[in-house]
């Protein structure tokens, strides 16, 4: 297959938490050479968010490791001039820096785009921030769980008449990270044809409102403020998810035409749910949506879950059990789909972890397992900025290396 | 003679790269690949967008519209999703159409296809006909399952792939008191359809920077279902590191309430908080004016606090319910604490923020007259974000494209069209 298409390509990583290293993972898979600048005074909190094995350590996150793949580590202590010097110098031989520092951090540590530009001139910056560098809350810190209610995604999530409510999935971290690729490769497109280097600021709220057209546009062109619909769809009925026998279990079912749900009503054993006026089609079932629903609420209780979607799927309706992450992970179309690699960890040894969710046909990518906190300072130090052991151990003693 | 400084826009990152993209023929609704392509079109890219003639693309027909009049040229999602782009008519299912369609692709670097394999089978469109032909250029599919996958001919769409993901399993987040009546939830608006749309643009991206050393264009096999899951690596990282009866495992199956809330009751409406670590927890403590019930002994550590939860909302309720969501948010981000107002839509377009960074843009559209929408998902220095031309009418590039580019002639045009081919 070949050469990897970012190979050569070396990005300064000063990103921490999910959506900035969720970014650099797909770049390294595919052969960057993505340095993660970190450091033990002030470490990521996803280093201490979960444990591998019971035992929470440094190097024992089973979330940190399923993230921070196929990069290298080093340490700095950023507050240290001398790491700063360091910094920069590493940003010299780089191609992309990518942060997710509050605001004016990376300006107290001399490593703004204004100072990086003058050790490399087409340097390719990003930040990422919850609300952007400028406005008149610019200076808010916050996770992307947090920041989503900013951006109105949480107003319209819930269920009709109740409260607003956050996402699962740390909505929206790993998206607004799929999105950086996108705007990172687009300025390298920009770079490499034009010799320019620019300087990226994505809000992450803004990001999640380009995600909403549906509810933005509803306000913008009609000037009705939505509200939320709970599983609804304002354009199919029914769509919704229903409890089948056992607890707990549910199904996801999105009928998207008259016949698709002329088929549900017979496989649930009603056909004549289909021939009546109330359903016949779509606008009396969205009409009727709330007796819609109990019909087939009632009916679905007495299936086994998966019994049932397959039935379903055999007369081609969308459908699929809701599944908890368990359930996902124990799907063998899951298993088999390639997404999860099994990479060596130096602490927790081999683990699956997730890869890219995407297969490439003439790409395989070069996965590698999370860094230790440090695990390249070395490497990186004598390879990189050609650094003698000597001046590695008094930048150690100094506490610039921490 | 006046010497005047030429008036020059910015470029565009993506100049130069040309992109088709199918409209999706399922009775479902799929946005993906429209999605994937307004992130190209608004970039810079050349984006000819094929949508079947007469109906065109499933997004005219989803408004929002003015009045609650439909019209498919006004459509508010339509006008927002096909920004920059090109439009051209061409009915796929007809034979004829495709020797169109291959000359079009022949100048093509990215065509993004969100059908599901086995049509693209029956049009003669798959992947494997498409790369054998066009050694150079780059075919994105965007499937709901993945076009090698078991579930191949499974449908799916939004709903399907939130619940199959797990993300509709853990929504609300961390909020759920009672599980018969609060089933799993959809996020609002089509999430999932989004995410796969910038998926595929980010993947399509890789294989470009792919093809200039190899070349050769690829296939990029781009699953909605595992785009979502994607959304829930934390959780693939737990479970592999952790046993299934250990503590943090209960996360991945639980969906009862399990600790840290995030959106909460003020005065005038809602906030999301997060007091989980120390330094927030310091924070909140100064942001609520040092209550002695937070210095008392159970609140001490993490540890502790973590099984004190309903004690600590009780307080943080009683704090909220004194104060409005802008009070909330300015005194808890004075000491550094996440927090955030919950906005509706209509407070996000009309937010000081917002519009401080010129987010929401408005252009003159011919059909829809002047159109107010969701701007730049990025900022970038040089080559911004920007809107060249609004969303083109039915078919309104078909002249362009196949009698100018393609060098169709006129009368075949025509009796083209009168078949209703374009």
């Amino acid at each position: 297959m070949g050469a990897l298409p970012f190979e050569g390509i070396r990005i300064a990583d000063f990103g921490w938490i999910f959506a900035v290293p969720h970014a650099t993972a797909w770049l390294g898979a595919l052969g960057a050479d993505v340095i993660r600048i970190e450091s033990t005074r002030a470490p990521d909190l996803v280093r201490f968010l979960t444990g591998t094995d019971g035992k929470i350590g440094i190097n024992r996150s089973g979330v940190f490791n399923s993230i921070n793949t196929s990069r290298r580590s080093l340490t700095l202590n950023l507050a240290k001039p001398a790491a700063q010097e360091i910094a920069r110098r590493i940003v010299a031989k780089s191609d992309i820096v990518t942060e997710n520092y509050t605001v004016g951090n990376m300006i107290k540590y001399g490593l703004s785009y204004a100072d990086l530009v003058k050790v490399k001139p087409d340097i390719i910056m990003m930040s990422g921030t919850p609300l952007g560098q400028s406005g008149p809350y610019a200076n808010t810190v916050g996770f992307g769980p947090t920041t989503q209610a900013f951006a109105g995604l949480c107003q319209i999530t819930g269920y009709p008449d109740s409260t607003p409510c956050g996402i699962g999935g740390t909505w929206p971290d790993f998206a607004v990270g799929t999105g950086m690729v996108f705007f990172l490769l687009a300025a390298l497109h920009h770079r490499d044809r034009t010799g320019e280097g620019q300087y990226l600021d994505l809000s992450m709220a803004e990001m999640v409102t380009t995600m909403m057209p549906e509810a933005m546009m509803e306000y913008l062109v009609s000037g009705h403020d939505p509200l939320p619909l709970g599983n609804r769809d304002d354009a199919m009925a029914p769509h919704g998810v229903f409890l089948t026998a056992g607890e707990d279990r549910w199904i996801a079912i999105a009928i998207a035409s008259d016949d698709e749900f002329a088929a549900l009503a017979e496989v649930l054993g009603v056909p004549s749910l289909a021939r009546d006026p109330m359903y016949l089609r779509l606008g009396n079932r969205l009409a009727n949506v709330d007796s819609l629903e109990r019909e087939i609420a009632a009916r679905a209780r007495n299936f086994d879950r998966d019994e049932l979607v397959g039935r379903l799927r055999e007369r081609n309706i969308a459908t699929g059990p809701v599944y908890n992450a368990a359930e996902v992970i124990a799907d063998p179309a899951f298993q088999s789909s390639g997404m999860l690699v099994t990479l060596n960890h130096g602490e927790a040894g081999a683990r699956a972890v997730p890869g890219m969710p995407v297969r490439f046909s003439a790409i395989a990518p070069d996965y590698f397992g999370a860094p230790m906190m440090g695990e390249h300072t070395d490497q990186v130090l004598t390879e990189l900025l050609g650094m003698s052991a000597e001046e590695i151990s008094r930048l150690r003693a100094n506490e610039v290396i921490v | 003679m006046a010497r005047f400084e030429e008036y020059r826009e910015p470029p565009r990152a993506l100049e130069g790269i040309r992109v088709v993209e199918l409209p999706c023929l399922d009775t479902m609704p799929f946005m993906a690949g429209a999605m994937a392509a307004k992130s190209f079109a608004d970039f810079g890219a050349e984006v000819i967008k094929v949508e079947p003639p007469r109906i065109g693309a499933q997004e005219r027909r989803l408004g929002p519209f003015r009045d609650e009049m439909p019209d498919p040229e006004t459509g508010g999602l339509h006008l927002f999703l096909n920004t920059n782009k090109l439009g051209v008519t061409l009915n796929l299912e007809d034979r004829r159409t495709r020797d169109l369609l291959f000359r079009l692709l022949e100048s093509t670097d990215v065509v993004l296809n969100p059908n599901q394999p086995a049509l693209n089978q029956r049009l003669a469109i798959d992947w494997r006909t498409l790369t054998a032909r066009f050694p150079k250029l780059i075919v994105v599919s965007m499937t709901f399952f993945g076009d090698e996958s078991p579930y191949r001919d499974y449908r799916g769409g939004d709903l399907i792939a939130t619940h199959m993901s797990g993300v509709g399993w853990e929504t609300p987040y961390h909020q759920v008191l009672d599980l018969a009546k609060e089933p799993p939830l959809r996020s609002g608006g089509r999430q999932s359809d989004y995410l796969t749309g910038y998926t595929a643009a980010s993947a399509a991206m890789c294989a470009l920077f792919a093809r200039r050393r190899s070349g050769v264009g690829q296939h990029v096999d781009v699953s909605q279902w595992l785009a979502m899951v994607s959304m829930m690596r934390p959780m693939l990282g737990v479970h592999s590191h952790e046993a299934t009866t250990s503590a943090g495992y209960i996360r991945l199956t639980q969906r009862h309430k399990t600790g840290a809330q995030w959106v909460y009751p003020c005065l005038d409406g809602w906030v999301s908080f997060n007091a989980g670590t120390e330094r927030f927890w310091q924070g909140a403590k100064r942001a609520m004016g040092e209550p002695a019930w937070m210095n008392e002994e159970l609140f001490k550590t993490p540890q502790s606090r973590a099984l004190h939860i309903d004690a600590i909302e009780a307080g943080l309720l009683d704090w909220l319910s004194g104060v409005t969501r802008k009070e909330a948010f300015e005194r808890a981000q004075g000491q550094h604490v996440p927090c955030f107002p919950v906005n509706s839509p209509a407070e996000v377009a009309g937010n000081e923020q917002y519009a401080a960074r010129r987010f929401f843009v408005n252009h003159d559209h011919p059909a829809a007259r002047e159109v107010r929408m969701p701007g730049a998902p990025c900022g970038f220095s040089r080559t911004p974000w920007r809107i060249v031309r609004g969303a083109p009418r039915l078919g309104e590039h078909n002249r362009k494209i196949f009698a100018q580019r393609l060098a169709i002639a006129e009368a075949e045009l025509k009796a083209l069209a009168e078949e209703g081919v374009v």
